[in-house]
């Protein structure tokens, strides 16, 4: 009875496998002269074999799609940021294309919706009729360079020497009226857009040219 | 095996939510496993184990990539079995009600292996017998038990996987083995 706690630990230290050969040989030889400690190995190792007789036992068939179907949802909207952030890192000239495209479309179409008024802009004596929206040359009159007509209609009776943009605008032509340049109509916002990228990048071509022949 | 579970696990943490199930495959059946052996019926045990990958899956940039995956996930799997047990009451009396009804799950599990039925009800009671020795271990010897017995992990592991040195594992195995040894000793 006595020897059961002092031999206690050495057997638990066995049935690890952390006993040196030494005090492996020490255990044996009490075990054969005290049947109360061998009975308690015999004990303890039914338990272990008692427990490790425990079956296999494997998940349900469904289990797999039920954890998935359960995974928090915050995780998906950060999947989707995260794949938009590669995509924009894949794409630089794509992203800086759409950031370009949208400033200039608000600046321009700020500039589009800017004034109801009719307003002209360029040199020369002219006529500005705010009732009837009429913007005259009048006859005799020569405009040297260009016209830009908003909202109204431009009736030219005297001479234009240079290019005609009508925004919104309708042309009436005198049949005395003369044009020397292009008369070019914007009636859409898109057009307008339009017309000023095209300017924009012949500015640009203009620029390096003239860089060029520097 | 590790070196696929790292792909795996960059996948997930890359954003790719299905590579996860791949996960769940590989690991379903030890962690279902433990978590059976923990609570003691497969009610639970579903639950237990769900909320386990579930844990892992949201907390799975925590996971040290150096370190063994399976270890990780086993010590979210007693956790969770643990604070299940915890929040409820034991009552062992009612848990063996419960296990009655899942006499079809140890059933249909058996019946791959042909056996004559009479042994199957041997086989089915011996394992409800099983369960029920496990059910009686406190909960510290009981996943020392399970995790050494029923997983055959080495100590080394158990010790990462329950946070605790080696020495308080093997003082919890010898206690537990304890345990079983005097209850089934009067059997």
């Amino acid at each position: 009875m006595k020897c059961e706690k002092s031999y206690e630990h050495l057997i638990h230290k066995y049935l690890d496998g952390d006993t040196s050969s030494e005090e492996r040989k020490r255990l044996e030889a009490h075990l054969n002269e005290c049947p109360h400690c061998l009975e308690h190995v015999r004990e303890l190792k039914k338990a272990i074999a008692f427990v490790q007789s425990a079956s296999h036992i494997e998940a349900p068939a469904n289990f797999t799609n039920q954890v998935m179907t359960n995974l928090p949802q915050k995780k998906n909207t950060s999947k989707t940021k995260s794949k938009w952030k590669r995509w924009m890192k894949k794409h630089p000239i794509l992203v800086a294309a759409a950031v370009f495209l949208l400033l200039m479309s608000t600046s321009v179409s700020t500039l589009w919706q800017n004034n109801e008024q009719v307003t002209f802009s360029g040199s020369g004596n002219v006529q500005i009729d705010q009732s009837s929206g009429r913007v005259v040359v009048p006859e005799g009159e020569v405009v040297e360079g260009d016209l830009v007509v908003r909202n109204g209609e431009l009736v030219v009776e005297g001479e234009v020497r240079g290019n005609i943009l009508l925004v919104n605008s309708e042309p009436y032509f005198a049949s005395a009226g003369h044009v020397s340049g292009e008369i070019e109509e914007v009636n859409q916002v898109l057009d307008w857009i339009w017309y000023h990228t095209k300017n924009f990048f012949s500015e640009v071509i203009t620029v390096l040219d003239s860089d060029d022949n520097k | 095996m590790e070196a696929i579970v790292k792909r795996i696990i960059l996948e997930v943490k890359n954003g790719d939510e299905q590579a996860f199930a791949e996960l769940v495959e590989l690991y379903k059946d030890k962690v279902y496993q433990v978590a059976y052996r923990m609570v003691g019926n497969a009610h639970e045990a579903q639950d237990v184990a769900q909320e386990a990958f579930l844990r892992a899956y949201t907390n799975l940039d925590s996971f040290d990539r150096n370190r063994k995956f399976s270890t990780w996930l086993f010590r979210i799997a007693t956790n969770v079995a643990i604070d299940r047990l915890r929040k409820k009451k034991p009552d062992f009396h009612l848990q063996d009600q419960v296990k009655g009804s899942e006499n079809l799950t140890y059933e249909s599990q058996l019946a791959a292996d042909q056996a004559l039925p009479e042994e199957q009800i041997v086989t089915m009671e011996m394992q409800e017998w099983v369960q029920d020795e496990i059910n009686q271990l406190p909960v510290k010897y009981r996943t020392a038990i399970i995790l050494k017995y029923i997983e055959d992990l080495s100590l080394k592991e158990i010790s990462e996987i329950l946070d605790l040195p080696i020495s308080t594992v093997k003082t919890r195995i010898h206690r537990g083995r304890e345990a079983l040894r005097k209850r089934m000793r009067h059997l």
